[in-house]
């Protein structure tokens, strides 16, 4: 008779009909939304930032500035004087490999797409160009070089756009400083919220866990069933988060693209920052079961 | 005395208050030796469950010694304590069964928290449940059983692990005369088989019948009493 008695295992903690549940995983989902949404920020700037600096990094422009001389032989020769001062000067650099002024031939063919074959640069107040190698690791202050090139031989003038560059990463650092004090504060008020809830489903179930520990439970026993629970909570809120949180990234990708191309479209997310993106459920899950589990261990310790 | 003898529990000095109040307990002293069988009584009020709480390591005493199985309890961290009371059952006065679970959970609890095999867990569950009668109640949720059934769940649930010491507070309180008397076999037969045992208890019924030896709580302290047949007094040692 006993063989068909239909007997189910229910878990001794009733999580699941907790009314904690709803609220904790909107918060989750609302957390993973934001999380994400900042995160995708954080990566595009690290990204735009990363290719400023490799073309920043590797070079430098100088251009030495035609004086005010009409004879074409005269200004030439006063341009090659400065550009070699301009040369001595950067060679004495540290952290500069090599210093290459550009040829006439060089010139020419820079300029030809813009003034076409005919025209020879002598015959034009062209600048001259100085192609500086740097070290990538070299600590360079660009602002104090080109006050100190321009010392150095007056006509020398550092290529604008790099010390513009420059500043942009600066600023774009300050908005990863901020993004990622957002991250931070998103996960510490999302693991505060579980472990409040937590605390507060214990005290709730007091006279189940002290069963369960007369009968031999240890605290891992009860930490499992509440990080199980969380797990659940963490993952299911971390999808719902990251489902709205996809069209978002995508809008806002749109937006920038339409304002700027130039700068934002070097900003696209690659394949590894998806993968991160999409793990966020995976994360979500991790800290809500973590969070659980030791809110379990500590706040049961002060249980005989 | 040795730190390692055969008493199951050793308490000295043994005091217990609760929060700011006075000690409804009082330098306790007390030695229950492996295999033996106490009746526990007192009015009212005397401590008597206050006293079992400490033997099931439900609280630690305001001041005092006790060793269970051996292991001095000021000294033993909670994973170490929740080991020592996989060999401890307890019956409670009010049950303390997990009502949202059938009586099936209930009594496989102890089974389950010690992470016994599923199979053997089922096996052994069913033939208990059907020895104490409750065959046709094992998928009910406790919640909807009789005073006297929920009884008997809680001491199925205490015996299933075949524990060294039984604690049993009013076992008999909610069921009639017959049932009292099988379930009282059922702890005679345990004792036999080596488990220890103490039953607190106001049935004078109880006591007359089973001529074992009785803790006796009064103004704060414990008294010893011995049934009139000294043949029943083996493990006494005081
Ligand atoms: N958790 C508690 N907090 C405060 N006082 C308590 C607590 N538990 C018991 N007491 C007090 O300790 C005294 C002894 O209680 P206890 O339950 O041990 O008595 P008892 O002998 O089991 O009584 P009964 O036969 O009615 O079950 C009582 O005065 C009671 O009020
Ligand atoms: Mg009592």
């Amino acid at each position: 008779m006993s063989e068909n008695i239909y007997i189910s295992r229910k878990q001794e903690l009733p999580l699941k009909g907790e009314n904690t549940s709803v609220f904790l995983q909107v918060i989750i989902s609302i957390a993973v939304f934001i999380f994400a949404i900042t995160l995708s920020g954080v990566l595009s700037i690290d990204s735009m930032i990363n290719n400023w600096n490799r073309s920043i990094l590797g070079s430098l422009t100088v251009q030495i500035i035609p004086t005010d001389e009409t004879d074409k032989d005269k200004a030439k020769a006063a341009a090659l004087a400065y550009q070699e001062k301009a040369v001595e000067f950067l060679q004495s650099v540290n952290g500069v490999l090599k210093v290459t002024p550009l040829s006439d031939e060089q010139l020419n063919e820079l300029l030809s797409p813009w003034l076409g074959d005919e025209v020879n640069i002598n015959d034009l107040p062209a600048p001259r160009i100085i192609d500086v190698k740097i070290s990538p690791d070299a600590d360079i202050d660009f602002t104090q070089l080109a006050q100190d090139l321009a010392v150095a031989s007056p006509q020398a003038s550092l290529d604008n756009h790099k010390l513009w560059l420059n500043k942009l990463i600066a600023f774009a650092d300050g908005l990863n400083l901020i993004a990622s004090t957002i991250l931070l504060l998103v996960a510490a008020i999302t693991s505060g919220a579980i472990f409040y809830t937590t605390q507060m489903s214990l005290g709730l179930h007091h006279n189940i866990i002290e069963i369960l520990h007369i009968v031999g439970a240890k605290d891992a026993y009860v930490a499992q069933q509440y990080a199980k629970r969380m797990a659940f909570l963490g993952f299911m809120g971390g999808v719902i988060g990251l489902l709205f949180a996809i069209p978002s990234i995508f809008f806002i990708g749109n937006l920038a693209v339409d304002i700027e191309g130039g700068i934002i479209s070097e900003a696209g997310l690659s394949i590894f920052d998806w993968c991160i993106i999409f793990a966020l459920p995976l994360f979500s899950m991790l800290i809500a079961m973590l969070t659980a589990y030791y809110t379990v261990k500590k706040t049961l310790k002060k249980m005989l | 005395m040795s730190d390692q003898n055969n008493n199951i529990i050793e308490m000295n000095n043994v005091g217990i208050r609760y929060d700011q109040g006075p000690e409804i307990l009082s330098d306790i002293k007390l030695s229950l030796a492996q295999g033996s069988f106490h009746f526990l009584t007192g009015q009212s009020g005397a401590g008597k469950t206050s006293l079992l709480s400490l033997m099931y390591l439900a609280q630690k005493p305001s001041r005092g010694q006790i060793s269970v199985f051996n292991h001095n309890i000021n000294f033993t961290n909670r994973d170490q304590l929740a080991s020592l009371r996989r060999h401890i059952g307890v019956v409670f006065q009010d049950f303390r069964l997990i009502e949202h679970l059938s009586a099936f959970d209930n009594v496989a609890l102890p089974l389950r928290v010690s992470g016994m095999d599923e199979r053997e867990i089922r096996k052994r569950v069913t033939e208990l449940l059907t020895w104490v009668e409750l065959d046709a109640h094992m998928s009910d949720k406790t919640s909807t059983l009789s005073g006297g059934e929920k009884q008997r769940v809680a001491i199925a649930r205490a015996v299933i692990n075949r524990p060294d010491l039984l604690l049993a507070d009013e076992p008999t309180g909610n069921v009639d005369n017959i049932i009292a008397g099988k379930l009282m076999k059922l702890f005679v037969e345990l004792n036999k088989l080596g488990t220890t045992v103490v039953i607190a208890t106001h049935s004078d019924k109880i006591i007359n019948d089973f001529p074992y030896p009785r803790l006796h709580l009064q103004n704060r302290g414990l008294h010893i009493y011995y049934p009139a047949d000294t043949s029943v007094l083996r493990g006494i040692n005081v």
